[in-house]
């Protein structure tokens, strides 16, 4: 029997052949990245707004990152009991800086610099078995 | 523009006051500022209030009504500001602005709150276009963590130690031991602080602001009607509220564009600039400086941002001293928000009180020795900031 899995947020991300892309759009004009999809660009020194769908990642770089110690307020999700997670920013090789959990047994390991992969990796699971899933670093 | 002058200033003590309601705490900061300025309630042509999330402003951020009607509804004009946690500065600015404009002649600026238990919690909007919902829902990110990740990433950058950040607690609560207002008012160790829980590694407990009830109140005058109460009061050299930058490196949402240098708080930065460029003076000119330390990240980070001190300074400046009233950069002679708690819409009002009295000379054993210029400078959700330049 195979494990249902759904995404925490329909759109935000998707698994391809070659790995976990987060889906965004950037600016035709002035090459912002945004994410997730804008339908307008909110660069002020821009004028264009012709916006196109873009995907971002796998690689990047962990700018900094932190340990989420105490169980953390709704609209968080996450499994009783509760165990501290390690959390980043990462600056993705196309130009987005992005925040996300860090896929990491020992948080220890994490230093700022390092490179990261984008993976989906479960964040909790629901009453019935299925796994919640969201986009999330690992170290490479 | 006129120049503009603090004539009074006002505070009821920080702490939690269950039997209390927030116009009960309002109403002794504004009375204690009257006083203090020598003016009656009804000498008060304007007021210009901080609208709170959390305590009274019958749930629509009416606070300044709640005071007014409070110490007797007189008709007067009522601005209610909302700008997250520096609402307090941002009404500070409005109130400013329109004495300086040469609409009012005094005004009542007030700041009060009293906080619900524990860490702030999300604004509880939950659609799926709502950036703070996503980052919450799919990451998990409260408030905290926000100031661990600004934390690491200058550890790494400048080697800063979990024992250098425990030092500017340490440090907070040597301070606040003479400051009545406190609600902290007791020194720390370093083992105590290093002792205390991690939160959002690197920052524990006793190195993150708790919430607080609290309220703080200034009137604000003209110049020509200063000299009627006082022949030397202290004046307002600038008041600005500035919003985050497009490029600033710090996201607010899930994600920003990778920034081309390093400004993590352009909302400060740009306020406190502004700022210093209405008072003509430079940032080593500041005596004292009463800035926002949710954390004790801030308290090393901000004096470089704003040019006090060169980038990586911070640690050895507070290792000697040097940032305690005595020292040659005061940073938050009252104890700041760690020994206050934070009262989130208050804290703007609180700032610009302990400004006074330090540039007046009355602030006792935390005295900043000879003070004639000093900053205060908030910075709230939204990506608000703000700043105010006294001088004497």
């Amino acid at each position: 029997m195979t494990t249902k899995r759904i995404p925490v947020i329909d759109g935000l991300f998707s698994d391809t052949a070659d790995g976990t892309r987060l889906l965004g759009s950037r600016c035709a004009s002035c090459n912002v990245p945004y994410f997730p999809k804008s339908s307008l660009c909110h660069n002020p020194d821009c004028t264009g707004s012709q916006m196109e769908d873009a995907s971002f990642g796998p690689h990047g770089t962990v700018w900094s990152y932190s340990i989420q110690n105490y169980p953390p307020p709704p609209p968080a999700r996450y499994d009783e009991p509760y165990k501290p997670y390690a959390l980043g920013v990462v600056d993705l090789t196309d130009g987005l800086r992005v925040v996300g959990r860090m896929a990491v047994d020992d948080p220890e390991s994490l230093k700022a610099g390092c490179k990261v992969e984008l993976v989906s990796e479960p964040l909790c699971t629901e009453e019935d078995g299925t796994e919640v899933i969201t986009w999330m670093f690992r170290p490479i | 523009m006129r120049d503009v002058a603090v004539l009074g200033v006002g505070m009821h003590p920080f702490g939690k006051f269950a039997d209390k309601s927030v116009t009960d705490l309002c109403r002794d900061a504004v009375v204690a500022a009257l006083a203090d300025a020598g003016v009656q309630w009804r000498d008060i042509e304007a007021v210009a209030a901080a609208s709170s999330r959390f305590s009274g402003g019958k749930g629509w951020g009416l606070n300044g009504n709640d005071v007014v009607e409070d110490m007797g509804s007189t008709g007067i004009p009522v601005y209610n500001m909302s700008a997250g946690c520096a609402a307090g500065g941002n009404a500070f600015n409005v109130g400013y602005a329109l004495v300086a404009g040469g609409i009012y002649d005094t005004i009542l600026v007030v700041g009060g709150e009293k906080m619900p238990k524990g860490f702030i919690q999300t604004s509880g909007v939950e659609e799926e276009t709502d950036p703070e919902f996503l980052r919450q829902r799919c990451v998990g990110m409260p408030g905290p963590s926000f100031w661990a990740l600004l934390c690491r990433q200058r550890m790494e950058e400048f080697g800063t130690t979990e024992e250098q950040l425990a030092k500017v607690a340490v440090k907070a609560h040597q301070v606040a031991v003479h400051n009545e207002n406190a609600r902290f008012r007791k020194e720390f160790t370093l083992e105590q602080v290093l002792g205390s829980n991690m939160v959002s590694d690197p920052l524990r407990l006793f190195e993150i602001c708790p919430v607080s009830d609290g309220a703080a109140a200034v009137v604000i005058c003209s110049a020509e009607k200063a000299k009627q109460f006082s022949s030397n009061p202290v004046w307002v050299a600038g008041s600005t509220v500035a919003t985050m930058s497009f490029d600033d490196g710090l996201p607010r949402g899930l994600a920003g564009v990778v920034p081309s240098g390093k400004s993590f708080h352009s909302e400060a930065s740009t306020a406190v600039e502004r700022a210093l460029a209405q008072a003509g003076a430079g940032p080593q000119d500041l005596d004292l400086v009463e800035l926002q330390d949710n954390t004790v990240y801030y308290e090393l980070a901000f004096p470089e941002d704003w040019g006090m001190c060169k980038p990586g300074e911070a640690e050895h400046l507070l290792e000697t001293g040097e940032t305690l009233p005595t020292g040659k950069m005061p940073i938050n002679p009252s104890g700041g928000f760690l020994c206050f708690g934070e009262a989130t819409t208050a804290m703007g009002v609180f700032q610009v009180c302990e400004l006074t009295w330090q540039l007046r000379g009355e602030a006792g054993a935390r005295q900043v020795p000879d003070a004639k210029l000093g900053l205060g400078q908030t910075l709230g959700l939204g990506g608000n900031g703000t700043a105010v330049v006294l001088k004497r």
